[in-house]
């Protein structure tokens, strides 16, 4: 003898919860990736994809003694030392990767020269137009050592 | 036999039945087969993010304003052309007071052509004009408490154990939340992959023993980067955090940023 009758909207609301509940727990169940949790609320094989990317920058060990043991020693010496050699020569990866292709030097030395009020003095800075009329900064300068004059 | 079945019957039949695909073996390996399918796992490398604890400190006055840093930044991340940056510069040019009034300092021009990636032009404000200027380089404030990875809904932008704040670009969904979210506005929606991107530190690069391509590029080292879990001999972070007063952006906020500003002057936000 039943006391009390389950009206049948709400058994047909109750089944329908429990159906949707149940298909979500399965498409969780196969859809969280294994990692996903392993370190926190994210998938940590995420962490080994983007550190899957090549770099493009060859960065400055890579400038060796065997190749460049001159220019290195040069500069070492000067107040270029800080500047890297792909500041300057820009990228250098596909130079690393096979000697024949040639580097493109494309900055030249206005990009930190140039006389601006917002840059700290400890660097030297000029006019350019008032500072020489000629052609290059290479006639009198060397830019592997600064303070020599050729 | 012909009884009705209870709904007790039906429900604790439909429980036991669920449990039971679920332990089966098959689903294991049917479960196997479709996240070999939805998620794809490259070749591991030896890097172990949990013995690393990365961090970049910013010298202003060091700062020349070359903007070698945001063009190489470009080319190392395939960055679209435009305003989209993770590393950019600022030029903060602060005028002098009007005659007569009481004030130390004028109002402050800030500008950032191009993200400062080809250089900057010359001032805007007639040298005169100019009580003090300098430049600052801004990237990713890498937060103890990243609102960024807060906001994400699907999980898609983490604090990695290493300090660097990622982004998942199979999982992003490209809502923008985590745009919205930042406050030093450090993220931007990447028109080519549909998702969030920002400055990774160059996970890519520091992974591999490298260092981050701006601070490559840097000929002042104004960029100085570090692992504060296996210092060198004369560290340059200690020496750095030793023979300057370092401050953080927007620190009231309480994102707790890691990334430290020397010589920072208080129009700089």
């Amino acid at each position: 003898m039943r006391l009390f009758r389950m009206p049948p909207q709400i058994v047909r609301l109750v089944l329908l919860t429990v159906g949707i509940v149940t298909s979500y727990l399965i498409a969780r169940f196969f859809l969280t990736p294994p990692s996903f949790g392993q370190y926190g609320f994210y998938r940590a094989d995420a962490l080994e994809e983007i550190a899957s990317r090549q770099p493009v920058f060859a960065g400055r060990q890579s400038c060796d003694k065997n190749c460049h043991a001159k220019a290195l020693e040069t500069i070492a010496k000067g107040d270029h030392k800080t500047v890297s050699c792909e500041s300057c020569h820009g990228n250098c990866h596909d130079h690393v990767e096979d000697r024949q292709v040639k580097v493109i030097t494309h900055v030249t030395c206005t990009r930190c020269h140039e006389a601006d009020p917002a840059r700290s003095p400890f660097i030297k800075q000029i006019e350019s137009k008032k500072h020489y009329s000629g052609e290059r900064c290479t006639e009198c300068h060397v830019p592997h050592q600064p303070s020599e004059v050729p | 036999m012909n009884k009705p079945a209870s709904r007790r019957h039906v429900l604790t039949s439909l429980g036991s039945a669920l449990a039971g695909v679920l332990s089966f073996s098959a689903a294991r390996t049917a479960k196997a087969a479709v996240q070999n399918v939805l998620v794809s796992t490259p070749a591991p490398n030896r890097y172990r993010a949990a013995e690393h604890r990365w961090l970049m400190a910013i010298d202003i006055d060091r700062c020349i304003g070359c903007g070698l840093c945001a063009e190489a930044c470009k080319t190392e991340n395939q960055v679209p052309v435009g305003a989209y940056f993770r590393t950019w510069i600022e030029r903060y040019i602060i005028k002098r007071p009007e005659p007569g009034s009481v004030q130390l300092r004028g109002d402050t021009v800030v500008d950032s052509p191009n993200g400062g990636m080809n250089g900057f032009p010359p001032s805007p404000v007639p040298r005169e004009q100019i009580l003090k200027a300098f430049y600052v380089p801004k990237l990713c404030n890498l937060c103890e408490h990243s609102p960024c990875s807060q906001a994400c809904p699907v999980g898609a932008t983490f604090d990695s154990p290493d300090g660097a704040v990622l982004v998942d670009p199979h999982y992003c969904i490209g809502c923008g939340f985590c745009i919205q979210a930042c406050p030093y506005g450090c993220r931007f929606f990447n028109p080519l992959t549909k998702t969030a991107d920002k400055c990774s530190l160059c996970y890519h690069r520091i992974t591999r023993g490298l260092r981050p391509a701006c601070v490559e590029v840097c000929p002042t080292e104004a960029r100085i980067f570090g692992d504060l879990k296996n210092p060198v001999e004369n560290d340059p972070l200690q020496q750095f955090v030793m023979k300057n007063k370092v401050q953080t952006l927007k620190p009231h906020l309480g994102t707790e940023p890691r990334v430290l500003y020397a010589g920072m002057d208080k129009e700089v936000r």
